[in-house]
């Protein structure tokens, strides 16, 4: 059952920023996480700001120098389909269609997927966690299968649950942000807190901000990149394991290569050891098998994930084959 | 239709002769209608939203109820106090066990027969209270108003932990529901005689019924008098327990269900929410309408109950099986609900063997109870006797098919009775033959030698259901109108298997009529005729026979109309559809229409009851699955790719429902085999972990192969009943979960003891078995 909420739906950027501001005030894009949100109950909300009216904020058009802006309100599968996307950063383009479900990415949008709540089923259930201002994290004893094993540091063991985060982290993506002081740039890859940065928010969006836009860098010559996912069945499924490569190849070398993982952490978890085992080598069997065990060297699993360290061993290796 | 204008007949078919006064009906040797692929009757309502659910019903002046349930495993109510929620806006009713009309009423699990609002809650989700206002929103508001308290007390979640020392006593017998032990033969000495003997332990998972259609109704009270829409297999189910808990005539208690969104065993019976909406009702003086959320249902409408089990087998070189020992532990959950039932079927009755032993203990736990979910502790057997019997091929060096070959029972072993058919040897063959099994073996294993980390497998099952053949009682009246069309007024509901088209097919068969202007009375306590719920893969075989019987009831009556018009006896006149001809002289006519007695009267009322089963026989039904699939040996990620049924159940009377079934069966048992499982949390709160359609994972069209194949085996069974029907919902999904497991076992060498098997599972044992 939703709670009690007023709605309104301003048509300017400064009005939407004006109404966030008030106490208990959410945006509203697609609604597809915020309806679950508000109907378990996780969070109190008082006041719904819908996007929708933001012209603006829809769509996808070429920049000069030959990236992408991408609005906030692009659909999902605007953004797998868009041809565009699919010839420069194929990597987002299969990370897009590997969200959810068809229903869900014709409804959900890009700024909300990035935006979107943790999917642990604790914090989900009606368990007071410490997510939730609760004492306790009930998934570090309990059931934490489908939790992280990086960057948890044994407080909150949320996996990051987007599937575009990691493509557009690893594609040095930028969001603009329209809040009360202005507005301003941050990168996908700074966009995320850590549990030991903030436990009771994911990104670093203050109260009144909105992302307007995705800025991708005009993709350099040789950039190769993609996504894969695993999950427990093969569709409408949150990554149990996730990669997302942008590489770039010179005859044969990786010069460049960004590297993140979903599935992995409770943010898009950047793997240096993989890009420090890939970089300036050759992509032959020797480096994939080193880059294999790289992955899940600072790994930090719990009793019930630890299948997830071959897991993404097996990612990264099935993953590099398919690229180079 | 439009040449047919006035006539409702099919022209031309040949209509069944009408038997004898006191004769029982010949068996069908060539059909029309049965046999065919006829779209649903009612497709058109289903598909255009026509149809009404009980989740649709809206009536003048109907509020919303909605319940306050325990948010512990285990706790004592000790403190409800309502008295604000009493004065919130809109808030109509709201009734504790305080509330007297409550406080005498019992509710009851099996034999076991508790308060209706019991203090003690046993389980995460037990009834506490109940309001009703008028919206939906407002009712909820009041239940988040009662101010409750709970003594939590300590739980037991797992049942392998349910009968330690330290487990908190659920009950104050203790926690052991009860035990069921069975043998034949001597299991030592079949032991003994055999050349290879293993043993293993098996798990399965609790998994919830999750039908499209939440559980729920809408209660409303005219003076003494109760109507229920409730979303139900069976609306005499509904009437005979509402009317016993609320001390009424069963003739003040009318159960509608005519439409209904699936239930798969959770809704052969009201809920507790059924007596709740009516209590709010009568309080209220309201039709109530309480409809769960699907999060209640996954507390408290029902599970297939977790499995541990333990299976130690023998046979001989040449394949006889010549032992096997059972053992199964299983939860009822808070009540006793059946934890083991049937669970040892297979083992007692699949294979030949001439020594067996089984021994099931059922237990409490504190989680919701367990209701029947299709093919009750059969899937669960299956997983380990099949694993099994693969293993023992192997050992032995045996095909798999030709193991199972070799065991076929001539009788039905568990019952000591001969089977009227039995199809398992013709299912194994015939569906190994057709889904080319020696091929697909050859093909799984040559391509695994190759160096490719996506490995192949193909494995099989096969089963018996332990019913499935239907029986009395049943009541269906066929009306034929002056005008020749035809009224089917049964009492049992279709609950999306195709009951209503099935039964137009026969009537049509019977009576030469086209199967769309009979239109179907059904599942309506008040206007329809008694039938048990629809469950046990048992209507088609209870009902097709009586609507036989009924549609032989109106040709005899017409056949004595005619014989006053022609002037014959009746016992020369055959009735052909659209006329009823004199056999001696066939210029001695007439069309049915044109009866005086029927113009007259304006209507014959055929009444057809079910006659009884054959005595000192069973009726079953048998399958046997062929699958074929692929591993990721990196991901464990793992993709089905074909799937063949091999049923038999006796004669196809839609090969499209029945397809439909063979499908979904395969679906379901994806499910069990690979994605659906319940998680309790259990080493901390005992609450549950998934209780939404993403956590609770249900088998999405991704999960489950494009090519599925539908193989009928249809036996003559005249000694059945007289349609030669059985089962078939059931069996269809017991050996799907075994079958990948065996071939997942091909395919990576590794036997999965616990179902289900999906990526998380995959992966972990892919390294066990690097690591040695
Ligand atoms: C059953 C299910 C399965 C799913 N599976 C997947 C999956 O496999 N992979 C995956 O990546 N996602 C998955 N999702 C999440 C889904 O992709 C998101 O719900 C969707 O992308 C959110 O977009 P929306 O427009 O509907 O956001 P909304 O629900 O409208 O908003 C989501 C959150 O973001 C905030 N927000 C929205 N837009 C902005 C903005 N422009 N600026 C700042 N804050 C904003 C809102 O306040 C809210 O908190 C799943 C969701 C469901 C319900
Ligand atoms: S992992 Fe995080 S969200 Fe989940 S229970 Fe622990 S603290 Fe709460």
């Amino acid at each position: 059952m939703l709670p009690q909420f007023s709605y309104v739906r301003p048509d300017t950027l400064q009005d939407t920023v004006r109404h966030l501001k008030e106490k208990n005030a959410a945006i509203h894009a697609g609604g597809t996480d915020l309806i679950g949100c508000l109907r378990d109950g996780i969070m109190q909300v008082d006041k719904i700001v819908s996007l929708n009216a933001l012209s603006d904020l829809h769509g996808i058009r070429e920049t000069a120098d030959g990236g992408l802006v991408i609005g906030a309100l692009t659909t999902i599968t605007e953004v797998a389909e868009n041809l565009l996307v699919k010839q420069k950063y194929p990597g987002l383009s299969q990370g897009s269609s590997e969200v959810a479900s068809p229903q869900l990415r014709n409804q959900g949008t890009i700024g909300g997927n990035l935006c979107q709540k943790p999917r642990c089923w604790y914090y989900r259930g009606e368990f007071h966690c410490l997510r939730k201002g609760g004492n306790t994290c009930y998934a570090l004893d309990g059931e934490h299968q489908f939790h992280a094993i990086f960057g948890h540091d044994l407080i909150c063991v949320i996996t990051h649950p987007s599937d575009t985060a990691p493509p557009l982290a690893a594609l040095s993506a930028q969001l603009k942000i329209s809040g009360p002081e202005g507005s301003r740039t941050v990168p996908v890859e700074n966009f995320y807190l850590l549990p030991v940065e903030d436990l009771e928010t994911e990104t670093v969006l203050k109260p009144g901000e909105v992302i307007t836009h995705i800025v991708l860098p005009a993709p350099a010559k040789n950039l190769r990149s993609s996504y894969r996912k695993v999950r427990a069945r093969r569709s409408w499924d949150f990554a149990l394991a996730g990669l997302a490569l942008a590489l770039e190849i010179e005859n044969d070398t990786v010069t460049r290569g960004r590297v993140y993982l979903s599935g992995a952490a409770p943010v898009p978890w950047r793997s240096r050891p993989v890009e420090e085992a890939i970089t300036g080598r050759k992509l032959d069997a020797a480096t994939i098998q080193k880059a294999a065990l790289a992955v899940v060297e600072d790994a930090n699993p719990l009793p019930e994930n630890t299948y997830k360290m071959d897991l993404f061993k097996g990612v990264v290796e099935e993953e590099l084959n398919a690229i180079r | 239709m439009a040449e047919q204008k006035n006539s409702y007949y099919t022209q031309g078919l040949s209509v069944p002769e009408t038997p004898a006064p006191g004769e029982e009906p010949a068996f069908w040797k060539q059909t029309h209608v049965v046999g065919k692929r006829l779209p649903r009757v009612d497709a058109y309502e289903r598909v255009s939203g026509a149809a009404v659910y009980p989740s649709d019903i809206t009536l003048p002046n109907m509020i919303y109820g909605a319940v306050l349930r325990c948010p512990h495993p285990h706790a004592n109510v000790t403190k409800v106090d309502v008295s604000r929620a009493k004065k919130m806006p809109g808030v109509r009713a709201v009734i504790t066990g305080q509330t007297p009309e409550a406080k005498k009423l019992k509710w009851k699990y099996n034999d076991y027969s508790g308060p209706l609002f019991d203090t003690h809650c046993r389980f995460e989700g037990e009834a506490v209270a109940a309001v009703a206002a008028d919206t939906h929103f407002q009712a909820w508001d009041a239940v988040r108003a009662i101010d409750v308290a709970y003594e939590v007390l300590p739980f037991v979640a797992d049942h392998n932990k349910a009968l330690s020392d330290d487990a908190p006593d659920i009950h104050d017998s203790g926690n052991l529901v009860g035990t069921d032990e069975y043998e034949r033969g001597d299991v030592a000495r079949g032991f003994d005689a055999a050349d290879v003997v293993l043993e293993q332990e098996y798990h399965t998972q609790s998994e919830l019924h999750t039908p499209m259609e939440l559980h729920g109704c809408v209660a409303g009270w005219d003076k003494d008098r109760l109507t229920l829409w409730e979303s139900t297999q069976g609306v005499y189910a509904v009437q005979s327990e509402i009317a016993e808990i609320l001390n009424l005539p069963l003739s003040k208690v009318r159960v509608i269900g005519h439409y209904m969104g699936g239930g798969f065993g959770s809704k052969l019976k009201p809920g507790k929410y059924t007596v709740l909406a009516a209590l709010l009702a009568r309080q209220s003086g309201r039709p109530v309408k309480l409809i769960l959320t699907r999060e209640e249902t996954y507390l408290c409408t029902g599970n297939r109950p977790a499995s541990t089990m333990h299976l130690k087998a023998g046979v001989k070189k040449d394949g006889t099986l010549t032992a096997c020992d059972f053992t199964c532990t299983g939860p009822s959950g808070a009540y006793p609900a059946g934890g083991t039932a049937l669970v040892d079927w297979q083992i007692r009755d699949l294979y030949a063997c001439d020594n067996v032993r089984c021994a099931s203990k059922d237990v409490y736990i504190n989680a919701g109870p367990a209701r029947p979910f299709r093919a009750p502790g059969h899937p669960q057997a299956s997983w380990a006797l099949e694993q099994m019997m693969d293993d023992l091929a192997d050992k032995i060096g045996m095909d798999p098919v030709a193991l199972r070959l070799k065991n076929i029972p001539e009788i039905s072993q568990g019952r000591n009775q001969p089977y009227t058919t039995t199809g398992l040897k013709q299912c194994i063959e015939k569906g190994a033959e057709q889904f080319g099994w020696k091929k697909a073996v050859e093909r799984a294993k040559a391509h695994n030698q190759t160096d490719t980390h996506i490995k192949r497998g193909v494995g099989m099952g096969a089963c018996v259901w332990f019913v499935g053949g239907g029986g009395p009682p049943s009541t269906v009246i066929i009306k034929l109108f002056r005008d020749g069309s035809v009224n089917l007024n049964m009492g049992a509901s279709d609950i999306g298997t195709g009951t209503k088209t099935v039964m137009a097919m026969v009537a049509a068969e019977e009576l030469g009529v086209a199967p769309e202007v009979i239109q179907i009375e059904h599942a309506d306590t008040e206007t329809t005729q008694y039938a048990t719920p629809s469950g046990g893969s048992k209507t088609v075989p209870t009902e097709s026979p009586t609507v036989r019987n009924a549609a032989i009831a109106v040709k005899r009556q017409l056949l004595e109309m005619a014989s006053e018009d022609l002037n014959v006896p009746a016992s020369d006149l055959d009735y052909e559809g659209a006329q009823i001809i004199s056999r001696n002289d066939k210029n001695k006519r007439i069309k049915v229409t044109d009866v005086s007695r029927l113009k007259k009267r304006g209507v014959v009322v055929g009444v057809g009851y079910r006659g009884p089963n054959p005595p000192k026989k069973s009726v079953n039904p048998f399958a046997a699955q062929f699958c074929e699939l692929a591993v990721n040996t990196k991901t464990g990620e793992m993709q089905i790719l074909r799937f063949l049924s091999a049923n038999d159940s006796g004669r196809v009377l839609d090969r499209l429902t029945y397809d439909n079934q063979v499908f979904g069966g395969i679906v379901m048992g994806i499910g069990f085999g690979m994605t659906e499982f319940r998680q309790l949390d259990a080493r901390q709160t005992g609450r549950l972990c998934n209780r939404n359609w993403h956590d609770y994972k249900l088998p999405t069209a991704l999960d489950v192969p494009v090519d599925m194949e539908s193989l009928p085996i249809e036996i003559d069974d005249p000694e059945a009943n007289n349609t030669g029907t059985k089962g078939l919902g059931e069996p269809v999904t017991i050996p799907t979960a075994a079958a990948i497991a065996n071939a997942l076992f091909m395919a990576t060498g590794i036997r999965f003891t616990r179902a289900p098997v999906n990526p998380i599972e995959m992966r972990r044992h892919l390294t066990a078995k690097k690591e040695g």
